[in-house]
């Protein structure tokens, strides 16, 4: 059965009962007059009516069957009206029972939970208190009404002395209790956010007026006030209950009417906004969020940063935050974080998203040029703390090796000169040495060379330099792809380098078996790969090599990508922008 | 003369011993960083330690500041650095105060046997030896009012052996001229540029420096 269907039962059940309730009342020898009387079928209707229309439109919520049980329990206490004494006793047992609904009701507003240990505590004793204490006073044969009723079918014990004492001690708690309901509801309201207190303000007053209509009325009665002084907070309490579903209705309405309002001066601010900031501003108070923050998705990183560019989270679901998406001609472009209290009220947090959508994309962009920059400013430096840390190296590779076997060369043949005369054989020999060394000497200096830039590179292309890294790999390597043109010559240095880190990385680390290189234009860009079945876990963090390398790789505007399982081999992944010429 | 040497290169320290016994002098030791070098000359205390001023672990200039420590602790000792640069900032921090018994050479220097073993036995026995790259460098700093230009190309010559810290008789046999034609070039030289006049050889290297420097 669809909810709707479920919700038509109750409410012809509740027409029903109201009418069964009203036909009670009045086939009565109507002892009782009071406005509560009178007044409870009409407020059975109208519970059961806007808790059955706040239940159909937001059914997660338990506010609309609670309001919804608080109608139906007024229909428990209307057997009070009847003559039989049996069903009379039943209806005044029940007499009181909608109050620890009403408070129930009111603790639990808007979500229809209770959330505390103390608010629990607190409905709990309110239903013990009012069902508990009518319960002794049939029992004991009590006072029950002022004015006259049927006989009491239930005594046990005839106690009547006892049952006021009860009476009296129920009337003291019932006001403590009244004054905790109220202080609960005051501290909600003080916690509450603006949002939050905008579709809280109407059901929480009004339940406080009840509440301490009805704690004063006791109260008075407690010390004995007459019933005419009484009179007044009672029929405050009656006002409040009735108004307490219209006044719910209204605070929906003011809710549509505070969003149309919202959306127009949320326009007239932004058209007139040109300052840095000033869209997060007339947002947070067109929604009347102070703490509202605006966050940009930038597309091509798929990620948000806030308006100086820097990268942001989006918050996680407990942290009390709610997160709306703001989209424009089907893109992301940015995402509004605030209190999770609007998210009861999608539809206006939607709307002002849509209507500041326009200076958001501005914003987004101005956000995006600020990320980029500050990308290019770290690429920067890394590239030159990069280029430095090179000449060191190759600084220190001369120093170590060809300018030292220079030198020794010198040596041998400085000796080799001085026994040439006396000493043939051993000259000869020095010479041989000396030869070595001129042999190592140049090695030394071709590796180093090659390191600076292949010349092979320049001359034959991307796929001959790197057939020529493959050549010289420690664990076989398959090339499985080549782009059949030459590539711009930035884009095929920088493909060079990845794959010859990414060999040396597998020869140095990787305890691979098999490697493999692909070069590929995919969609205007050179993506290089290089594979291994090794042991996987490389750190880009840790290695200077491979941050090296994607520093040099974002020098072309290209992003590196290293996925490395442990135990699962390791892809480094080079995606460099390479338009066709 | 005793000497002790100081290289990380294993090659190239065993071909300088060699080249060093093979001359004549006494390889006591050979030292594969600076801690090692300080160890080995309190130990046997030679006349002449040879060092390479890059050395294990930092690779930088631990030969310097070992240098600098062995004039300090043993002053007895010469110490010639050996380098692959030459700065004239070194040549100035090594010859600071005194110049006698310091000596600052390319290691290139080592394939011209004879020079390479008469620089290590003049810094052996308190002499100075300036690398001709040091001294060429300084004499080839411009001036306002140099009175380098007043020197004759001889004199010329003359200045740069002096201040590499050789003994008129070396530059004598260096230029094939006679001693006595090297000492008037010097007395001339002096006067030119307004030295005090001397006939310790390192003290006139320092002169010659302290002037070419200001």
């Amino acid at each position: 059965m669809t909810l709707r269907a479920q919700l038509s039962i109750l409410a012809v059940l509740g027409v029903l009962l109201a009418a069964l309730g009203t036909t009670l009342l009045l086939s009565s020898d109507m002892r009782d007059t009071s406005a509560w009387a009178l007044a409870s079928p009409f407020m059975m209707l109208s519970f059961i009516g806007v808790g059955l229309f706040a239940w159909w439109r937001r059914p997660h919520s338990g506010f609309g069957a609670l309001m919804t049980a608080v109608g139906f329990v007024f229909f428990l206490s209307a057997p009070a009206a009847s003559d039989a004494p049996a069903l009379y006793g039943l209806g005044y047992l029940f007499g009181s029972l909608f109050l620890g609904t009403v408070v129930h009701m009111l603790l639990a507003f808007p979500e229809g939970r209770l959330d505390g240990r103390r608010e629990r505590w607190l409905v709990g004793s309110v239903y013990g208190l009012v069902l508990g204490v009518n319960l002794v006073l049939l029992l004991l044969n009590g006072p029950l009404e002022d004015q006259a009723h049927p006989r009491n079918a239930y005594v046990v014990w005839d106690a009547t002395g006892v049952a006021k004492v009860v009476l009296g001690i129920a009337e003291g708690l019932a006001v403590v209790l009244a004054a905790a309901v109220i202080a609960t509801m005051v501290r909600r309201w003080r916690a509450a956010s603006a949002p939050e207190r905008r579709s809280l303000g109407p059901v929480l007053w009004t339940g406080a007026g009840l509440i301490l209509g009805v704690g004063i009325s006791l109260g008075l009665d407690l010390v004995g006030a007459g019933d005419t002084v009484a009179m007044v907070p009672d029929l405050v309490a009656l006002a409040c209950l009735l108004a307490l579903p219209y006044v719910f209705l209204v605070g929906l309405g003011r809710r549509r009417w505070f969003r149309a309002g919202a959306i127009g001066s949320l326009i007239q601010r932004l058209s007139a906004a040109h300052r840095q900031g000033s869209v997060r501003e007339a947002l947070a108070e067109a929604l009347g969020d102070p703490s509202l923050r605006l966050l940009y998705w930038l597309p091509r990183d798929q990620r948000y940063v806030d308006l100086e560019g820097r990268a942001v989270e989006l918050p996680d679901a407990e942290s009390g935050r709610g997160v709306t998406e703001v989209r424009a001609e089907g893109r992301r472009i940015a995402a509004l974080v605030h209190d999770a209290a609007l998210l009861d009220d999608p539809d206006l947090v939607e709307a002002a998203g849509a209507a500041a959508s326009l200076a958001l994309e501005n914003e987004r962009l101005g956000a995006e040029l600020r990320a980029r920059v500050e990308e290019l400013e770290q690429s920067r430096a890394g590239i030159i703390a990069f280029g430095l840390a090179e000449r060191r190296r190759f600084e220190r590779d001369l120093h170590d090796g060809a300018q030292q076997r220079l030198v020794a060369l010198g040596l041998q043949v400085g000796m080799a000169r001085s026994k040439l005369r006396e000493d043939p054989a051993r000259a000869e020999g020095l010479l041989d040495g000396a030869r070595e060394e001129l042999r190592q000497a140049q090695q030394e200096l071709r590796e180093l060379a090659r390191g600076l830039h292949p010349a092979v590179l320049t001359e034959r292309g991307l796929a001959a330099a790197i057939a020529g890294l493959v050549e010289r790999a420690t664990v076989p390597v398959e090339v499985r792809a080549m782009p059949p043109e030459r590539l711009p010559s930035a884009v095929e240095t920088v493909a060079y380098f990845v794959v010859a880190e990414g060999l040396t990385n597998v020869a140095k680390y990787a305890g691979a078996r098999h490697a493999s290189v692909a070069v590929e234009r995919i969609n205007g860009h050179a993506v290089v790969e290089v594979r291994d079945d090794g042991v996987g876990g490389a750190d880009p963090a840790v290695g200077s090599g491979l941050r090296g390398l994607a520093d040099r790789v974002g020098a072309v505007d290209g992003r590196l990508e290293i996925v490395s399982p442990p135990g699962a081999g390791t892809v480094v992944r080079a995606r460099i922008p390479c338009a066709s010429s | 003369m005793r000497v002790v040497l100081a290289d990380d290169s294993v090659l190239l320290r065993e071909g300088i011993a060699r080249l060093l016994s093979e001359a004549g002098l006494e390889v006591v030791a050979q030292a594969g960083d600076a801690a090692d070098l300080l160890r080995k000359v309190n130990a046997h205390r030679p006349d002449v330690a040879v060092v390479d001023v890059r050395m294990p672990p930092t690779h930088t200039d631990e030969g310097l500041k070992a240098a600098a420590e062995i004039r300090e602790r043993w002053p007895e000792t010469g110490v010639l650095v050996l380098s692959q640069y030459v700065e004239e900032a070194y040549a100035v921090e090594l010859l600071a105060g005194d110049a006698g018994g310091i000596g600052y050479l390319l290691k290139d220097r080592v394939a011209d046997l004879d020079r390479f073993v008469d620089s290590v036995r003049r810094v052996g026995t308190g002499g100075s030896a300036l690398d001709p790259e040091v001294v060429s460098r300084l004499l080839g700093r411009h001036r306002r009012d140099d009175p380098l230009a007043e020197l004759t190309p001889r004199e010329r010559d003359v200045l740069e052996l002096m201040a590499e810290g050789r003994s008129n008789h070396a530059i004598a046999e260096g230029l094939v001229v006679t001693d006595r034609a090297v000492e008037k070039h010097v007395t001339s030289i002096f006067g030119k540029l307004g030295l005090p006049p001397t006939q310790d050889d390192h003290r006139r290297v320092l002169a010659v420096l302290t002037y070419l420097q200001a």
